[in-house]
């Protein structure tokens, strides 16, 4: 049997009789496991029901009487974003962006939580997901397991033994590494279970293999830091001691830092912050609701000479309904401008605490994983993105109607004249504009490509930590 | 015929403390040479650096009339080690043990060829398969002795072998190294019993403050005189 398969299933066998060993791995064994089912039933059941209430809001507006047209700009509609597969695994922003927006004319809504239906979840715990406990446990795990591998063999004279065999420094790390290796591949199982039961559901295949792959690459980045350290230190506990203190630093403070130094450094105002600044902008924009705001006074004229009308009651088409539309058109620019601005410095942000992945592959490995599962700040600023243009669609749809549906002289007497209100009610089936909205994550090779930063990151700690583990080696004495 | 081992000028410093100073002998073929010296002499010392495991600072050390630095693995493969403190795995049995490290060396030994070495060292049949954590110290001693004989080679470098064997397994263990060396294998020993050394050896180097001072040899047929060693040994100690 080769040397390095030989020392590695010596590992195993220690490791195999020992309780300590046996109870830790059990204990997260069984925390994974519950955790995975739990959370897959919770998603599951979360992506079940933001679906059934997307096609139930479409079927409410569709099936909204015959009414004014700007009735139906204000009823309004919601847009929902369903976890995809993967967020079993990962639900990443989801907790913390809102998934469901109010669509309205005239307005941008805050994304919001969807209604809570227990209060039995409100503290805390539901946050804790496998994807944590990979990032957070798993590295524990490897650090109580294997910190003394190299050191329990010099302090109990074995070392020496083994060397004397004829082995190399490297031949004894590499079985080492292949040990340690081995357990974080066993525990990789679970998340490879679940990025199968996600391809089940419809993920595609590459982004949950790529997914799995980042999380060896991340355990690997640690397999290799316990190694080196416990080549390179002379004593157990103060090798235990330093791995802890960098797993502290590498999964607790620097994430925390890092979040810290893209806020400093890129201030991103929040939404209510951009609105109100917006408002001063808005208002100049003029009030769509009132065709005889001067603000469409240039507006009026070139409507006027391109139907070379005299006046607005001249006017083939509903004037009112054209500066619903025109002013709408002008604030929907105006408030995707803050948006864009806002979600640009929200990612900048984001690529901040994406590139402190160098100082801590937890942020490294966390960055890739909710890039893969579709549950990254970029998959929610998409949603944004694509529940604003269904809003603008369908109010626009609404304006266009009242603009062409619509009879100015009607519009203007509906609130005095009940038969010229019931002309300016349009027969419900128009309400069918509206388009069936269903939020997918990104194509699989675009999320990999945009997990490709995080894992270059992993893929540098693991070259370095190699060449630390093949220097250390090299110098291996008992 | 070129020396097993040789050390020439040895020398070593390790934290400004000079640990061995010019220190030369030679071991041929057949011959055990025990080095001799109280606590922290230096006989331990030496003997790692023909295992490659601590670098001269000074002169050389060659097995086999090579040079330890130049192929440290080649060196340690005509080694048969026995360290101070048995050092074998106390999660496993002495079968299990044996075999693990008989594995590493890259020989292949039947179960037999292992109760064979275990009978030559006696230990009983009811403790091999018994964990060695539970074993005393004269055990694990035993089953280490057990391992350098299964390694084979030609030579054995063995520290401070006897400790903690009772007297009857020190007298098998004498006779098994001169069984040893007229079978043309080398032994280096290293220790601070003078009884035992005289013994066994057919030369014995005094070590003190890491300088070799003293040399003996057997006349032809018979064995270094203990108490001239012995008188010798104090004498040293005492200055």
């Amino acid at each position: 049997m080769n040397t390095v398969l030989l020392i590695a299933r010596e590992e195993w066998r220690l490791w195999a009789r020992s309780r300590v060993v046996l109870v830790a791995a059990l204990i997260v064994a069984v925390l994974l496991a519950v955790t995975s089912a739990i959370t897959a039933a919770r998603v599951g059941d979360e992506a079940a029901k933001r679906t059934a209430r997307q096609a139930s809001a479409e079927a409410t507006f569709f099936a909204q009487p015959d009414r004014h047209p700007h009735r139906m700009v204000h009823y309004g509609h919601y847009a929902f974003r369903s976890p995809p597969p993967l967020a079993a695994f990962d639900p990443g922003v989801d907790a913390v962006t809102g998934q469901s927006i109010f669509l309205e004319g005239h307005r941008q809504n805050t994304a919001m939580f969807a209604d809570t239906r227990s209060g039995a979840d409100l503290g805390g715990f539901a946050a804790l997901n496998p994807a944590n406990l990979y990032q957070l446990l798993l590295p524990l795990l490897l650090i109580i397991i294997g910190h003394g591998m190299v050191l329990r063999e010099r302090e109990s004279g074995t070392l020496a033994v083994m060397l004397a065999q004829g082995q190399s420094g490297l031949a004894i790390a590499g079985g080492k590494a292949l040990a340690l290796a081995g357990v974080a591949a066993l525990f990789l199982l679970p998340v490879a279970g679940l990025a199968g039961f996600s391809v089940a559901a419809g993920e595609a295949p590459l982004a949950a293999a790529i997914l799995v792959a980042g999380y060896a690459l991340y355990l690997g980045v640690w397999v290799a830091l316990v190694l080196a350290v416990s080549l390179l230190v002379r004593q157990r506990s103060v090798a235990l001691g330093l791995l802890v203190f960098a797993w502290l630093l590498i999964a607790l403070i620097v994430p925390r830092l890092a979040i810290n130094a893209g806020s400093a450094a890129v201030d991103a105002p929040g939404k209510i912050e951009s609105d109100l600044v917006m408002l001063a902008q808005q208002r100049a924009l003029g009030d769509g609701h009132n065709a005889a705001d001067p603000a469409f006074d240039a507006l009026q004229k070139q409507v006027l000479e391109q139907y070379e009308a005299a006046s607005i009651e001249e006017l083939p088409i509903n004037w009112r309904g054209v500066v619903a539309g025109y002013s709408e058109a002008k604030l929907t620019d105006l408030m995707n401008g803050y948006a864009e601005a806002r979600m640009q410095k929200e990612a900048q942000q984001s690529r901040i605490v994406t590139l402190f992945g160098l100082v801590s592959p937890t942020l490294a490995v966390g960055a890739s994983s909710r890039t893969l599962a579709g549950t990254d700040l970029a998959t929610h600023h998409r949603f944004l993105r694509e529940s604003e243009a269904l809003r603008f669609d369908f109010v626009q749809g609404l304006n266009d109607l009242h603009a062409k549906a619509l009879t100015y002289a009607d519009d203007a007497a509906r609130s005095a004249d009940p038969e010229a209100e019931a002309r300016t009610r349009v027969n419900a089936d128009a309400w069918r504009l509206l388009e069936t909205f269903r939020f997918v994550p990104d194509p699989a090779t675009q999320r990999v490509a945009r997990a490709g930063l995080p894992l270059a990151l992993m893929l540098i700690w693991l070259a370095a930590l190699g060449g630390v583990i093949a220097v250390g080696a090299r110098r291996l004495r008992p | 015929m070129t020396p097993s081992l040789e050390a020439r000028s040895l020398s070593l410093v390790r934290d400004g403390n000079v640990v061995l100073n010019q220190v030369s002998f030679t071991a041929a073929p057949g011959e055990v040479y025990a080095l001799l010296g109280g606590n922290g002499a230096g006989k331990s010392t030496t003997l790692l650096t023909f295992l490659g495991f601590l670098q001269p600072s000074g002169g050389k050390v060659l097995v086999g009339g090579r040079e330890v630095a130049a192929d440290i693995e080649a060196a340690r493969a005509q080694i048969a080690y026995l360290p101070e403190a048995a050092s074998l795995y106390g999660h496993l049995d002495a079968y299990e043990n044996l075999s693990y490290f008989l594995d590493l060396a890259g020989r292949k030994v039947t179960r037999a060829a292992i109760d064979a070495a275990l009978d030559q060292v006696a230990l009983p049949h009811a403790a091999r398969t018994r964990r060695m954590q539970a074993f005393s110290k004269g055990m694990r001693q035993k089953t280490a002795i057990a391992l350098a004989l299964l390694r084979d080679t030609p030579i054995l470098l063995l520290d401070e072998p006897t400790s903690g064997l009772d007297p009857v397994a020190i007298d098998e263990f004498h006779d098994m190294v001169k069984a040893l060396a007229a079978a043309g294998r080398t032994v280096l020993m290293v220790t601070h019993d003078v009884y035992g050394a005289c013994q066994v050896a057919d030369r014995v180097g005094l070590l003190r403050g890491g300088r070799l001072v003293g040399s003996f040899e057997a006349a032809e047929g018979q064995r270094i005189d203990t108490e001239t060693v012995h008188a010798a040994f104090a004498e040293r100690e005492a200055a």
